[in-house]
Protein backbone atom coordinates (compact mmCIF):
# COMPACT_ATOMS: atom_id res chain seq x y z
CA UNK A 1 0.00 0.00 0.00
CA UNK A 2 3.00 2.44 0.70
CA UNK A 3 4.88 1.33 -1.85
CA UNK A 4 2.45 1.80 -4.64
CA UNK A 5 1.71 5.42 -2.98
CA UNK A 6 5.89 5.93 -2.87
CA UNK A 7 5.94 4.68 -6.71
CA UNK A 8 3.11 6.90 -7.65
CA UNK A 9 4.33 10.12 -5.97
CA UNK A 10 8.21 9.51 -7.02
CA UNK A 11 7.35 9.31 -10.48
CA UNK A 12 4.34 12.29 -9.82
CA UNK A 13 7.10 14.15 -8.28
CA UNK A 14 9.73 13.61 -11.23
CA UNK A 15 7.01 14.53 -13.84
CA UNK A 16 6.12 17.75 -12.09
CA UNK A 17 9.67 18.83 -11.37
CA UNK A 18 10.52 17.21 -15.32
CA UNK A 19 8.31 19.90 -16.65
CA UNK A 20 9.59 22.42 -15.04
CA UNK A 21 13.45 21.84 -13.22
CA UNK A 22 15.03 19.67 -15.83
CA UNK A 23 14.41 21.88 -18.31
CA UNK A 24 15.86 24.83 -16.84
CA UNK A 25 18.62 22.36 -15.57
CA UNK A 26 19.21 21.22 -19.27
CA UNK A 27 19.14 24.40 -20.91
CA UNK A 28 21.21 26.61 -18.56
CA UNK A 29 24.71 27.63 -18.53
CA UNK A 30 27.23 26.13 -16.13
CA UNK A 31 28.00 28.66 -13.58
CA UNK A 32 32.05 27.49 -13.14
CA UNK A 33 33.51 28.60 -16.53
CA UNK A 34 34.11 26.04 -18.94
CA UNK A 35 35.88 26.20 -22.85
CA UNK A 36 33.79 23.89 -23.81
CA UNK A 37 30.13 24.64 -25.38
CA UNK A 38 28.69 21.00 -25.08
CA UNK A 39 28.75 18.54 -21.94
CA UNK A 40 30.21 15.02 -21.82
CA UNK A 41 27.54 13.35 -21.23
CA UNK A 42 24.11 14.19 -22.90
CA UNK A 43 20.86 14.85 -20.98
CA UNK A 44 19.47 12.18 -18.67
CA UNK A 45 16.66 10.63 -20.38
CA UNK A 46 14.56 9.63 -17.31
CA UNK A 47 16.02 9.24 -13.50
CA UNK A 48 17.30 6.01 -14.36
CA UNK A 49 19.98 6.83 -16.86
CA UNK A 50 20.88 9.46 -14.13
CA UNK A 51 21.21 7.00 -11.95
CA UNK A 52 23.69 4.96 -13.92
CA UNK A 53 25.26 8.15 -15.27
CA UNK A 54 25.82 9.47 -11.62
CA UNK A 55 27.54 5.76 -10.51
CA UNK A 56 29.70 5.88 -13.37
CA UNK A 57 31.31 9.18 -12.92
CA UNK A 58 31.35 8.96 -8.88
CA UNK A 59 33.25 5.58 -9.00
CA UNK A 60 35.37 7.09 -11.81
CA UNK A 61 36.11 10.54 -9.93
CA UNK A 62 36.65 7.98 -6.81
CA UNK A 63 39.13 6.25 -8.73
CA UNK A 64 40.90 9.09 -10.07
CA UNK A 65 41.05 10.66 -6.20
CA UNK A 66 42.58 7.33 -5.21
CA UNK A 67 45.13 7.16 -7.33
CA UNK A 68 46.14 10.52 -6.83
CA UNK A 69 46.45 9.68 -3.46
CA UNK A 70 48.73 7.12 -4.24
CA UNK A 71 51.10 8.66 -5.95
CA UNK A 72 51.08 11.22 -3.55
CA UNK A 73 52.40 8.85 -1.21
CA UNK A 74 54.76 6.79 -3.04
CA UNK A 75 56.82 10.55 -3.79
CA UNK A 76 56.17 10.91 -0.10
CA UNK A 77 58.70 8.11 -0.18
CA UNK A 78 60.41 8.11 -3.29
CA UNK A 79 60.57 11.83 -4.37
CA UNK A 80 63.84 12.17 -4.16
CA UNK A 81 65.40 8.76 -5.19
CA UNK A 82 66.08 7.79 -8.90
CA UNK A 83 62.25 6.72 -9.71
CA UNK A 84 60.85 10.20 -8.91
CA UNK A 85 60.55 11.87 -11.73
CA UNK A 86 58.80 8.98 -13.40
CA UNK A 87 56.50 8.88 -10.75
CA UNK A 88 56.22 12.51 -10.99
CA UNK A 89 54.88 11.89 -14.33
CA UNK A 90 52.50 9.42 -13.61
CA UNK A 91 51.00 11.30 -10.64
CA UNK A 92 50.76 14.52 -13.45
CA UNK A 93 48.52 12.48 -15.54
CA UNK A 94 46.68 11.09 -12.46
CA UNK A 95 46.02 14.93 -11.69
CA UNK A 96 44.68 16.00 -14.86
CA UNK A 97 42.04 13.03 -14.81
CA UNK A 98 40.80 14.15 -11.77
CA UNK A 99 40.45 18.09 -12.63
CA UNK A 100 38.65 16.31 -15.68
CA UNK A 101 36.48 14.28 -13.63
CA UNK A 102 35.77 17.26 -10.99
CA UNK A 103 34.74 19.54 -14.32
CA UNK A 104 32.45 16.96 -15.32
CA UNK A 105 31.06 16.24 -11.87
CA UNK A 106 30.41 19.89 -10.83
CA UNK A 107 28.48 19.98 -14.18
CA UNK A 108 25.78 17.48 -13.93
CA UNK A 109 25.66 17.93 -10.70
CA UNK A 110 26.83 14.31 -9.26
CA UNK A 111 27.48 13.75 -6.08
CA UNK A 112 30.51 12.79 -5.18
CA UNK A 113 31.03 9.58 -2.85
CA UNK A 114 30.66 10.40 0.76
CA UNK A 115 33.81 7.94 1.13
CA UNK A 116 36.20 10.54 -0.20
CA UNK A 117 38.35 10.78 3.11
CA UNK A 118 38.31 7.29 3.50
CA UNK A 119 40.28 7.13 0.23
CA UNK A 120 42.50 9.72 0.90
CA UNK A 121 44.14 8.07 4.18
CA UNK A 122 43.67 4.54 2.49
CA UNK A 123 45.27 5.99 -0.94
CA UNK A 124 47.59 7.44 0.79
CA UNK A 125 48.95 5.18 3.20
CA UNK A 126 49.36 2.07 0.43
CA UNK A 127 51.41 4.78 -1.43
CA UNK A 128 54.04 5.31 1.47
CA UNK A 129 54.04 1.48 2.34
CA UNK A 130 54.32 0.15 -0.94
CA UNK A 131 57.08 2.43 -1.81
CA UNK A 132 58.74 1.34 2.15
CA UNK A 133 59.55 -1.83 0.26
CA UNK A 134 61.76 -0.15 -2.30
CA UNK A 135 61.03 1.11 -6.05
CA UNK A 136 60.10 -2.44 -6.99
CA UNK A 137 57.71 -2.40 -4.20
CA UNK A 138 56.04 1.05 -5.37
CA UNK A 139 55.93 0.10 -9.06
CA UNK A 140 54.30 -3.48 -8.06
CA UNK A 141 51.14 -1.38 -6.37
CA UNK A 142 50.99 0.69 -9.69
CA UNK A 143 51.04 -2.63 -11.33
CA UNK A 144 48.37 -3.66 -9.28
CA UNK A 145 45.99 -0.50 -9.34
CA UNK A 146 46.24 0.22 -12.94
CA UNK A 147 45.69 -3.26 -13.83
CA UNK A 148 42.17 -2.64 -11.67
CA UNK A 149 41.54 0.62 -13.09
CA UNK A 150 41.86 -0.36 -16.33
CA UNK A 151 39.70 -3.74 -15.93
CA UNK A 152 37.07 -1.39 -14.31
CA UNK A 153 37.21 1.01 -17.31
CA UNK A 154 36.73 -1.33 -19.98
CA UNK A 155 33.87 -3.04 -18.30
CA UNK A 156 32.14 1.02 -18.18
CA UNK A 157 32.98 0.61 -22.19
CA UNK A 158 31.30 -2.12 -22.55
CA UNK A 159 28.32 -1.57 -20.47
CA UNK A 160 27.88 2.15 -22.34
CA UNK A 161 28.41 0.05 -25.96
CA UNK A 162 25.94 -2.41 -25.11
CA UNK A 163 23.34 0.35 -24.06
CA UNK A 164 24.15 3.03 -26.58
CA UNK A 165 27.52 3.85 -28.13
CA UNK A 166 26.30 6.71 -30.58
CA UNK A 167 24.69 8.09 -27.36
CA UNK A 168 27.63 8.70 -25.03
CA UNK A 169 29.80 8.66 -27.79
CA UNK A 170 31.72 11.50 -25.58
CA UNK A 171 31.91 10.20 -22.73
CA UNK A 172 32.92 6.63 -23.97
CA UNK A 173 35.90 8.96 -25.85
CA UNK A 174 36.80 10.29 -22.31
CA UNK A 175 36.69 6.79 -20.44
CA UNK A 176 39.49 5.42 -23.71
CA UNK A 177 41.43 7.71 -23.31
CA UNK A 178 41.65 7.33 -19.55
CA UNK A 179 42.02 3.68 -20.02
CA UNK A 180 44.60 4.43 -22.10
CA UNK A 181 46.44 6.25 -20.06
CA UNK A 182 46.21 3.60 -16.83
CA UNK A 183 47.13 0.92 -19.32
CA UNK A 184 50.40 2.64 -20.09
CA UNK A 185 51.10 3.21 -16.40
CA UNK A 186 50.53 -0.68 -15.91
CA UNK A 187 53.36 -1.46 -18.22
CA UNK A 188 55.54 1.56 -16.80
CA UNK A 189 55.34 -0.27 -14.21
CA UNK A 190 55.98 -4.00 -15.34
CA UNK A 191 59.22 -2.37 -16.94
CA UNK A 192 60.94 -0.92 -14.24
CA UNK A 193 61.18 -4.33 -12.01
CA UNK A 194 57.62 -3.99 -10.70
CA UNK A 195 57.69 -8.72 -10.34
CA UNK A 196 61.28 -8.43 -9.11
CA UNK A 197 59.44 -7.57 -5.39
CA UNK A 198 58.87 -10.25 -2.75
CA UNK A 199 55.80 -11.41 -2.59
CA UNK A 200 54.74 -9.78 -5.60
CA UNK A 201 51.39 -12.52 -6.23
CA UNK A 202 50.32 -11.93 -2.60
CA UNK A 203 51.12 -8.00 -2.69
CA UNK A 204 49.26 -7.76 -6.32
CA UNK A 205 46.48 -9.60 -5.05
CA UNK A 206 45.52 -8.00 -1.72
CA UNK A 207 46.00 -4.59 -3.55
CA UNK A 208 43.31 -5.79 -6.57
CA UNK A 209 40.88 -7.44 -3.61
CA UNK A 210 41.27 -3.57 -2.14
CA UNK A 211 40.46 -1.98 -5.61
CA UNK A 212 37.39 -3.81 -5.97
CA UNK A 213 35.76 -3.31 -2.87
CA UNK A 214 37.18 0.44 -3.30
CA UNK A 215 34.76 0.10 -6.58
CA UNK A 216 32.06 -1.71 -5.13
CA UNK A 217 31.85 0.31 -2.24
CA UNK A 218 32.04 4.32 -3.94
CA UNK A 219 29.34 3.28 -6.66
CA UNK A 220 26.94 2.93 -3.61
CA UNK A 221 27.90 5.36 -0.94
CA UNK B 1 -2.38 -0.20 11.23
CA UNK B 2 -4.62 2.89 10.93
CA UNK B 3 -3.87 2.89 7.30
CA UNK B 4 -4.47 -0.32 7.03
CA UNK B 5 -8.21 0.16 8.29
CA UNK B 6 -8.51 3.32 6.24
CA UNK B 7 -7.51 1.25 3.07
CA UNK B 8 -10.41 -1.74 4.15
CA UNK B 9 -12.62 0.74 4.64
CA UNK B 10 -12.03 2.72 1.35
CA UNK B 11 -11.81 -0.45 -0.28
CA UNK B 12 -15.21 -1.37 0.81
CA UNK B 13 -16.52 2.00 -0.26
CA UNK B 14 -15.47 1.58 -3.80
CA UNK B 15 -16.99 -1.63 -4.31
CA UNK B 16 -20.34 -0.63 -3.03
CA UNK B 17 -19.63 2.75 -5.54
CA UNK B 18 -18.57 0.23 -8.23
CA UNK B 19 -22.15 -1.48 -7.74
CA UNK B 20 -24.10 1.31 -7.43
CA UNK B 21 -22.61 3.01 -11.13
CA UNK B 22 -22.43 0.20 -12.59
CA UNK B 23 -26.29 -0.91 -12.46
CA UNK B 24 -27.85 1.90 -14.60
CA UNK B 25 -25.28 1.80 -17.26
CA UNK B 26 -24.88 -2.18 -17.98
CA UNK B 27 -23.41 -1.46 -21.50
CA UNK B 28 -20.00 -1.34 -22.54
CA UNK B 29 -18.88 1.97 -21.48
CA UNK B 30 -16.18 2.59 -24.14
CA UNK B 31 -18.07 6.45 -24.48
CA UNK B 32 -16.38 9.75 -23.09
CA UNK B 33 -12.98 11.40 -22.66
CA UNK B 34 -13.90 13.36 -19.03
CA UNK B 35 -13.04 12.06 -15.92
CA UNK B 36 -15.76 11.30 -14.24
CA UNK B 37 -16.58 8.55 -17.58
CA UNK B 38 -13.03 7.47 -16.35
CA UNK B 39 -13.76 6.79 -12.84
CA UNK B 40 -17.27 5.11 -14.36
CA UNK B 41 -15.21 2.93 -16.59
CA UNK B 42 -12.85 1.79 -13.85
CA UNK B 43 -16.04 1.47 -11.08
CA UNK B 44 -17.13 -0.74 -13.86
CA UNK B 45 -14.41 -2.87 -14.31
CA UNK B 46 -14.17 -2.97 -10.60
CA UNK B 47 -17.81 -4.70 -10.29
CA UNK B 48 -16.27 -7.00 -13.22
CA UNK B 49 -13.60 -7.89 -10.89
CA UNK B 50 -15.85 -8.00 -8.28
CA UNK B 51 -17.77 -10.74 -9.95
CA UNK B 52 -14.79 -12.67 -11.41
CA UNK B 53 -13.15 -12.93 -7.90
CA UNK B 54 -15.43 -15.23 -6.99
CA UNK B 55 -14.78 -18.07 -9.25
CA UNK B 56 -10.75 -18.21 -8.51
CA UNK B 57 -8.45 -15.64 -7.57
CA UNK B 58 -6.62 -16.90 -11.37
CA UNK B 59 -9.17 -15.06 -13.52
CA UNK B 60 -8.43 -11.56 -11.68
CA UNK B 61 -4.60 -11.82 -12.62
CA UNK B 62 -5.29 -13.13 -15.98
CA UNK B 63 -8.05 -9.89 -16.72
CA UNK B 64 -5.33 -7.63 -15.25
CA UNK B 65 -2.43 -9.40 -17.28
CA UNK B 66 -4.75 -9.14 -21.07
CA UNK B 67 -5.56 -5.35 -19.62
CA UNK B 68 -1.80 -4.88 -19.27
CA UNK B 69 -0.83 -6.69 -22.77
CA UNK B 70 -4.03 -4.40 -24.43
CA UNK B 71 -2.44 -1.12 -22.99
CA UNK B 72 1.27 -1.93 -24.33
CA UNK B 73 -0.19 -2.17 -28.04
CA UNK B 74 -1.58 0.81 -27.47
CA UNK B 75 -0.14 3.91 -28.47
CA UNK B 76 1.19 5.22 -24.90
CA UNK B 77 4.12 7.89 -25.65
CA UNK B 78 2.78 10.76 -23.69
CA UNK B 79 1.11 8.40 -20.78
CA UNK B 80 4.23 5.67 -20.72
CA UNK B 81 6.40 7.13 -17.85
CA UNK B 82 2.68 7.28 -16.09
CA UNK B 83 2.22 3.50 -17.60
CA UNK B 84 5.24 2.72 -15.51
CA UNK B 85 4.78 3.83 -11.68
CA UNK B 86 0.68 2.92 -12.14
CA UNK B 87 1.54 -0.55 -13.39
CA UNK B 88 3.57 -1.68 -10.05
CA UNK B 89 1.40 0.98 -8.09
CA UNK B 90 -1.79 -1.54 -9.74
CA UNK B 91 0.22 -4.42 -9.19
CA UNK B 92 1.16 -3.56 -5.36
CA UNK B 93 -2.90 -2.59 -5.30
CA UNK B 94 -4.04 -5.35 -7.56
CA UNK B 95 -7.45 -6.35 -6.74
CA UNK B 96 -9.32 -3.36 -6.17
CA UNK B 97 -8.32 -0.67 -7.55
CA UNK B 98 -6.90 -1.68 -11.12
CA UNK B 99 -4.84 1.04 -12.86
CA UNK B 100 -6.82 3.49 -14.63
CA UNK B 101 -3.89 4.34 -16.91
CA UNK B 102 -4.55 1.03 -18.85
CA UNK B 103 -7.27 2.99 -20.87
CA UNK B 104 -5.40 5.87 -21.34
CA UNK B 105 -3.88 4.18 -24.73
CA UNK B 106 -7.86 4.01 -26.15
CA UNK B 107 -8.29 7.90 -26.12
CA UNK B 108 -4.62 9.37 -26.84
CA UNK B 109 -3.16 12.19 -25.15
CA UNK B 110 -6.66 13.52 -24.23
CA UNK B 111 -7.20 11.00 -21.66
CA UNK B 112 -5.50 12.44 -18.38
CA UNK B 113 -2.79 10.04 -16.68
CA UNK B 114 -3.90 8.80 -12.97
CA UNK B 115 -0.62 10.81 -11.40
CA UNK B 116 -2.14 14.15 -13.43
CA UNK B 117 -5.49 13.36 -11.73
CA UNK B 118 -4.31 13.17 -8.59
CA UNK B 119 -2.03 15.88 -8.79
CA UNK B 120 -4.79 18.56 -9.69
CA UNK B 121 -7.09 16.92 -6.78
CA UNK B 122 -4.65 17.55 -4.53
CA UNK B 123 -3.60 21.18 -5.78
CA UNK B 124 -7.49 22.06 -5.53
CA UNK B 125 -7.44 20.57 -1.98
CA UNK B 126 -4.70 23.12 -0.87
CA UNK B 127 -7.31 25.44 -0.41
CA UNK B 128 -9.47 23.71 2.00
CA UNK B 129 -6.34 22.97 4.48
CA UNK B 130 -6.85 26.04 6.27
CA UNK B 131 -10.44 24.79 7.25
CA UNK B 132 -9.76 21.47 7.64
CA UNK B 133 -6.20 20.88 8.47
CA UNK B 134 -3.85 18.50 6.15
CA UNK B 135 -6.32 15.34 5.86
CA UNK B 136 -8.94 13.55 3.74
CA UNK B 137 -11.83 15.71 4.25
CA UNK B 138 -8.99 18.37 2.48
CA UNK B 139 -8.64 16.10 -0.05
CA UNK B 140 -12.19 15.20 -0.33
CA UNK B 141 -13.41 19.09 -0.77
CA UNK B 142 -10.72 18.93 -3.48
CA UNK B 143 -11.84 16.54 -5.05
CA UNK B 144 -15.49 17.98 -4.79
CA UNK B 145 -14.18 21.47 -6.45
CA UNK B 146 -13.22 19.38 -9.32
CA UNK B 147 -16.32 18.06 -10.06
CA UNK B 148 -15.36 14.66 -8.52
CA UNK B 149 -17.07 12.26 -6.03
CA UNK B 150 -15.33 12.70 -2.50
CA UNK B 151 -14.62 9.07 -2.79
CA UNK B 152 -12.09 9.69 -4.86
CA UNK B 153 -10.12 10.17 -2.22
CA UNK B 154 -9.45 6.59 -2.41
CA UNK B 155 -7.17 6.84 -5.13
CA UNK B 156 -4.76 8.28 -2.05
CA UNK B 157 -3.52 5.48 0.32
CA UNK B 158 -1.22 7.74 2.10
CA UNK B 159 -4.05 10.25 2.99
CA UNK B 160 -2.57 13.50 3.89
CA UNK B 161 0.88 12.23 3.48
CA UNK B 162 0.00 12.47 -0.34
CA UNK B 163 -0.86 16.17 0.02
CA UNK B 164 1.50 17.37 2.06
CA UNK B 165 4.39 15.57 -0.06
CA UNK B 166 2.64 17.38 -2.55
CA UNK B 167 2.80 20.87 -1.14
CA UNK B 168 6.21 20.61 -0.72
CA UNK B 169 6.88 19.28 -4.12
CA UNK B 170 5.32 21.97 -5.30
CA UNK B 171 6.86 24.68 -3.48
CA UNK B 172 10.51 23.11 -4.44
CA UNK B 173 9.91 23.04 -7.96
CA UNK B 174 8.20 26.47 -8.10
CA UNK B 175 11.44 27.28 -5.82
CA UNK B 176 13.89 26.26 -8.88
CA UNK B 177 12.17 28.33 -11.24
CA UNK B 178 12.64 31.27 -9.38
CA UNK B 179 16.22 30.81 -8.73
CA UNK B 180 16.48 29.46 -12.64
CA UNK B 181 15.22 32.62 -13.35
CA UNK B 182 17.43 34.90 -11.70
CA UNK B 183 20.09 32.84 -12.99
CA UNK B 184 18.99 33.73 -16.21
CA UNK B 185 18.84 37.03 -15.39
CA UNK B 186 22.27 37.26 -14.11
CA UNK B 187 23.59 35.46 -17.33
CA UNK B 188 21.77 38.02 -19.46
CA UNK B 189 23.58 40.53 -17.86
CA UNK B 190 20.32 42.29 -16.17
CA UNK B 191 20.74 41.47 -13.00
CA UNK B 192 23.70 41.55 -10.35
CA UNK B 193 24.99 38.24 -9.01
CA UNK B 194 24.40 37.85 -5.16
CA UNK B 195 26.68 37.02 -2.35
CA UNK B 196 26.82 33.30 -1.07
CA UNK B 197 25.20 34.91 2.38
CA UNK B 198 22.66 36.60 0.98
CA UNK B 199 21.77 34.35 -1.91
CA UNK B 200 21.20 31.37 0.28
CA UNK B 201 19.24 33.70 2.72
CA UNK B 202 17.36 34.40 0.13
CA UNK B 203 16.43 31.51 -1.32
CA UNK B 204 15.59 30.14 2.30
CA UNK B 205 12.94 32.97 3.08
CA UNK B 206 11.14 32.63 -0.57
CA UNK B 207 10.99 29.29 0.26
CA UNK B 208 9.64 29.49 3.70
CA UNK B 209 7.21 32.05 2.46
CA UNK B 210 5.39 29.78 0.87
CA UNK B 211 4.08 28.23 4.09
CA UNK B 212 2.71 31.53 5.18
CA UNK B 213 -0.82 30.84 4.44
CA UNK B 214 -0.49 27.26 5.92
CA UNK B 215 1.30 28.44 8.82
CA UNK B 216 -1.48 27.93 11.27
CA UNK B 217 -1.69 24.10 10.16
CA UNK B 218 2.10 23.52 9.72
CA UNK B 219 3.06 21.90 12.87
CA UNK B 220 0.33 19.01 11.97
CA UNK B 221 1.79 18.93 8.41
CA UNK B 222 5.66 19.17 10.08
CA UNK B 223 4.55 15.99 11.93
CA UNK B 224 2.71 13.83 9.24
CA UNK B 225 6.50 14.21 7.71
CA UNK B 226 8.13 12.78 10.12
CA UNK B 227 5.71 9.31 10.14
CA UNK B 228 7.90 6.68 9.55
CA UNK B 229 6.58 5.91 6.04
CA UNK B 230 6.86 9.08 4.92
CA UNK B 231 10.18 10.43 6.11
CA UNK B 232 11.93 8.40 3.04
CA UNK B 233 9.94 10.82 0.84
CA UNK B 234 10.26 14.08 2.66
CA UNK B 235 14.04 13.62 3.12
CA UNK B 236 14.27 13.46 -0.76
CA UNK B 237 12.44 16.14 -1.07
CA UNK B 238 14.61 18.47 1.63
CA UNK B 239 17.66 16.90 -0.33
CA UNK B 240 16.78 18.05 -3.98
CA UNK B 241 15.60 21.29 -2.04
CA UNK B 242 18.91 22.12 -0.64
CA UNK B 243 20.77 20.89 -3.43
CA UNK B 244 18.91 23.00 -5.95
CA UNK B 245 19.54 26.11 -3.79
CA UNK B 246 23.35 25.03 -3.22
CA UNK B 247 23.50 24.44 -7.06
CA UNK B 248 22.25 27.66 -8.23
CA UNK B 249 24.25 29.73 -5.42
CA UNK B 250 27.23 28.41 -6.98
CA UNK B 251 28.46 25.14 -5.50
CA UNK B 252 30.44 23.01 -7.77
CA UNK B 253 32.51 21.25 -5.21
CA UNK B 254 33.27 17.22 -5.37
CA UNK B 255 35.09 16.56 -2.37
CA UNK B 256 33.76 16.58 1.09
CA UNK B 257 32.35 20.08 0.85
CA UNK B 258 29.98 19.24 -1.56
CA UNK B 259 28.45 16.79 2.29
CA UNK B 260 29.24 19.70 5.07
CA UNK B 261 27.42 22.76 2.66
CA UNK B 262 24.22 20.77 2.35
CA UNK B 263 24.33 19.31 5.57
CA UNK B 264 24.72 23.00 6.96
CA UNK B 265 22.04 24.32 4.59
CA UNK B 266 19.61 21.73 5.99
CA UNK B 267 20.15 22.27 9.72
CA UNK B 268 19.31 26.21 8.95
CA UNK B 269 16.40 25.58 6.79
CA UNK B 270 14.72 22.93 9.60
CA UNK B 271 15.55 24.81 12.41
CA UNK B 272 14.20 28.20 10.55
CA UNK B 273 10.98 26.20 9.92
CA UNK B 274 10.34 25.03 13.63
CA UNK B 275 11.28 29.00 15.06
CA UNK B 276 8.58 30.06 12.11
CA UNK B 277 5.67 27.95 13.23
CA UNK B 278 5.98 29.78 16.53
CA UNK B 279 6.42 33.16 15.45
CA UNK B 280 3.96 35.43 15.91
CA UNK B 281 5.62 38.63 14.52
CA UNK B 282 4.53 41.42 11.97
CA UNK B 283 5.62 39.70 8.68
CA UNK B 284 7.50 37.07 10.51
CA UNK B 285 10.78 38.97 11.10
CA UNK B 286 11.54 37.43 13.97
CA UNK B 287 12.44 34.36 12.36
CA UNK B 288 13.88 35.85 9.12
CA UNK B 289 16.33 37.84 11.59
CA UNK B 290 17.00 34.06 12.87
CA UNK B 291 18.02 33.36 9.67
CA UNK B 292 20.44 35.58 9.50
CA UNK B 293 22.18 35.08 12.48
CA UNK B 294 22.72 30.91 11.33
CA UNK B 295 23.79 32.12 7.99
CA UNK B 296 25.88 34.08 9.20
CA UNK B 297 27.25 31.45 11.98
CA UNK B 298 28.01 29.09 9.25
CA UNK B 299 29.72 32.03 7.26
CA UNK B 300 31.97 32.52 10.22
CA UNK B 301 32.84 28.81 10.46
CA UNK B 302 33.51 28.60 7.33
CA UNK B 303 36.17 31.56 7.77
CA UNK B 304 37.45 30.13 11.06
CA UNK B 305 38.09 26.64 9.27
CA UNK B 306 39.90 28.22 6.36
CA UNK B 307 41.88 29.83 9.06
CA UNK B 308 42.82 26.99 10.97
CA UNK B 309 43.88 25.20 7.87
CA UNK B 310 45.86 28.39 6.77
CA UNK B 311 47.85 28.68 10.12
CA UNK B 312 48.17 24.45 10.03
CA UNK B 313 49.92 24.92 7.17
CA UNK B 314 52.15 27.32 8.40
CA UNK B 315 53.06 25.33 11.09
CA UNK B 316 54.06 21.86 8.89
CA UNK B 317 55.75 23.82 7.24
CA UNK B 318 57.89 25.93 9.60
CA UNK B 319 58.23 21.81 11.24
CA UNK B 320 59.30 20.68 7.92
CA UNK B 321 61.13 23.78 7.13
CA UNK B 322 64.51 23.74 4.79
CA UNK B 323 66.52 24.54 8.27
CA UNK B 324 65.10 21.28 10.16
CA UNK B 325 65.73 19.34 6.68
CA UNK B 326 69.13 20.24 6.44
CA UNK B 327 69.85 19.75 10.25
CA UNK B 328 68.56 16.06 10.27
CA UNK B 329 70.24 15.44 6.83
CA UNK B 330 66.69 14.86 5.00
CA UNK B 331 67.71 16.48 2.20
CA UNK B 332 70.22 14.56 0.72
CA UNK B 333 69.26 12.64 -2.36
CA UNK B 334 69.46 8.39 -2.24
Amino acid sequence: MQRAAHFALYDWTHILSSSTARQCLKCRAPLQLSSRGYSVLPPPRDSEEKAMLDRILRVDHAGEYGANRIYAGQMAVLGRSQIGPLIQDMWDQEKKHLGKFNEILAENRVRPTALLPLWNIAGYLLGASTALLGKEGAMACTVAVEESISEHYNSQIRALMEKDPDRYIELLKVIKEFRDDEMEHHDTGLEHDAETVPGYWLLKNVIQLGCKAAIYASERV
Amino acid sequence: MAALLRGLRVGGTLRRFGSVVAAPTPTNPRCCNSLKCGFHRAAVRLQDDSKSDKPSSSSSTTYHEHYQAHSADQDAAAASSGAAASEPAAEEASRPNTSYQDQSGEHGEEYETEEQLQARILTAALEFVPQHGWSMEAIAAGAETLGLSSASTGMFYNGAGDLVLHFIAQCNSQLTDILAEQHNQVQLGQAEPKETAEFLRDAVETRLRMYIPYVETWPQAMSILLLPHNIPDSLKHLSTLVDDIWYYAGDRSTDMNWYTKRAALTGIFNTTELVMVQDSSPDFQDTWNFLDNRIQDVVNMASTAKQVQSTGEAVVQGLMGAALKNLTGANQRR
